[in-house]
């Protein structure tokens, strides 16, 4: 089931009131960091046992790999926290929660579900690729052999995340034509 | 003379994988028509009829079509409006009730009936066929879709090479499988060049359960044009090739591409843009989405699999409210691409 809550009420259960006080910051953190290195300003974290086990934002352009969305990047991190920590991977990820300052796009919707994360709490809606809903709802459908649906909560603090990825747009159009320019000299 | 040799050299068939809108049945709707029982009246009619229900969104649809059944009372019927989704032949309207203001002509029109019309326009030959079959259509042909539905799209020396190509992404699949990874293999080629960029295997049993074969060849050819994330020193089956203007060419396909509609915006890497990847079996979603981001040109996968998203669950190359589409095309070996899935299930 997918929710849209408002931020006074988002809060339903005392950890998750906490754990987002201090979350927040660092989710958008995340996220202006990516701006700041060219990268679409998304940022995520991954929760487990109320620790952060894993952050990242966006890095498609550093990587030169148009995978490397912020959540592919904190999965990474998991995986490697999950071995310095020696325990299972599969444990972990079935009792972790991603926070992301946008829904997660197909991709991602998908990788998330193949590891069985259970919840997903989100900032802004991705018209253009979201997988939660927008443009396909990889997070509900019924895939039997594509690990195991999971729950998604939308909403929480949207509108920076929108704000955000508006400036990024702006800023990266008036460029487009100039780099045409750049190339063919 | 090619002919002939086409069908003794190869044991597999190519298809196209289309979108939902140009594989789905034909949608019908009911309409009323009415026997035009004085030929010559027909093109008055038309315009009259035509005034009075302007078939809005329905331009596909013919207004008259010419009564081949036997025995034969009239030449031509008329269609007149679309009836309710509920209507029953029995209850018709009259042409009374249906054209009140047509009063003179109405001698020269039969009793009105309920006939089935097809609701969209038909997109492929397979469609016109079916939709002619109650109604009569136009049809806007795309001869290539219609040519790749026929198996005629490629030559038989573009079917050699990419013969050529899913055998090596056979025995990437067979050497991933021997250390115990899915066997499942990838390759990924330069379509104007016919280099290949990138082989690999799925990598799932090692660091990262999301190594999909799709996945590792997106990666490689990151690695091929100087990026790049995982490490596969381990994995020697999986290997990237530099030219020495790989990434210029990469650049300048991305500019230029005769699609013309992505020019590559400041630094964002679009690397598959010219590229095609074979594949021994159907991405799933995750990597199917991956390679739309990284502007895949062409896929080509020997055989569905259960989730698979270009075409078995989902069609993610072609849906109209993604910003990138590409051409799928499914079953070059796929006799060999299913074994390879036979024995990993033995295997685990
Ligand atoms: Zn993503
Ligand atoms: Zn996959």
């Amino acid at each position: 089931a997918m929710h849209f809550l408002s931020n006074n009420n988002f809060c339903h259960s005392p950890i998750l009131a906490l754990e987002l006080k201090w979350l927040s910051c660092v989710l958008l953190d995340q996220a202006k960091e990516a701006m700041e290195q060219g990268e679409v300003p998304v940022g995520c974290l991954m929760v487990y046992r109320e620790q952060i086990v894993g952050q990242g934002r966006n890095e498609v352009n550093e990587t030169k790999n148009a995978t490397r969305h912020a959540e592919m990047v904190a999965i990474d991190q998991v995986l490697d926290w999950c071995q310095r920590h020696s325990e299972k991977t599969t444990d972990v990820f079935e009792h972790t929660t991603l926070y992301v300052t946008v829904e997660p796009c197909i991709m991602c919707a998908a990788a998330l579900r193949l590891l069985k994360i259970p919840l997903v709490i989100y900032g802004c809606r991705n018209d253009r690729f979201g997988g939660c809903g927008s443009v396909l709802n990889i997070a509900t459908d019924y895939l039997p052999n594509t690990g195991t649906p999971f729950e998604c909560i939308g909403g929480y603090r949207a509108e920076e995340a929108v704000e955000m990825l508006k400036t990024f747009y702006k800023q990266e159009n008036p460029n487009a034509p100039k780099s045409k320019a750049r190339k063919k000299d | 003379r090619r002919r002939t040799s086409d069908s003794e050299c190869f044991s597999w068939e190519i298809l196209p994988v289309l979108s939902e809108e140009e594989c789905q049945g034909v949608e019908l709707l009911p309409a009323y028509a009415a026997p035009i029982l004085c030929k010559k009246e027909t093109s008055r009619l038309v315009k009259e009829v035509s005034a009075i229900y302007p078939l809005p969104g329905l331009q596909h649809l013919k207004r008259v079509r010419a009564c081949k059944e036997e025995p034969r009372q009239h030449d031509v019927e008329i269609l007149i409006c679309l009836a309710s989704p509920l209507q029953k032949e029995e209850s018709a309207l009259s042409l009374r009730e249906l054209l009140p203001t047509v009063k003179a002509e109405c001698s020269s029109l039969g009793e009105p009936f309920v006939v089935q019309v097809p609701a969209r326009p038909p997109l492929t030959r397979p469609q016109f066929r079916e939709s002619s079959a109650h109604w009569p259509t136009s049809f806007h042909e795309n001869k290539l879709v219609t040519k790749a539905l026929d198996g005629q799209l490629f030559s038989w020396e573009e079917k050699n090479r990419m013969q050529k190509y899913m055998d090596q992404a056979i025995q990437a699949a067979k050497c991933g499988a021997a250390i115990g990874m899915e066997a499942v293999g990838a390759v990924v080629v330069n379509s104007s060049t016919g280099a290949v960029i990138a082989v690999g295997h799925d990598c799932r049993q090692g660091c990262n359960p999301l190594l999909h074969a799709s996945i590792v060849g997106i990666d490689l050819v990151s690695h091929a044009q100087g990026g790049g994330v995982y490490n596969y020193d381990i994995y020697p089956d999986c290997k990237f090739f530099l030219s020495p203007n790989n990434n210029e060419c990469a650049e300048i396909d991305a500019v230029d591409s005769p699609a013309g509609t992505h020019p590559t915006a400041v630094g964002l890497p679009y690397i598959c843009t010219g590229f095609d990847l074979y594949v021994t079996r159907e991405p799933c979603t995750m990597c199917a989405m991956a390679l739309l981001h990284s502007r895949i040109q062409r896929v080509f996968y020997g055989t569905p699999s259960p989730d698979g998203a270009l075409g078995s669950k989902y069609r993610i190359h072609s849906r109209r409210d993604l910003n990138h589409h590409f051409d799928v095309f499914r079953g070059i070996l796929e006799d060999q691409c299913q074994e390879l899935g036979n024995e990993c299930h033995q295997v685990s």
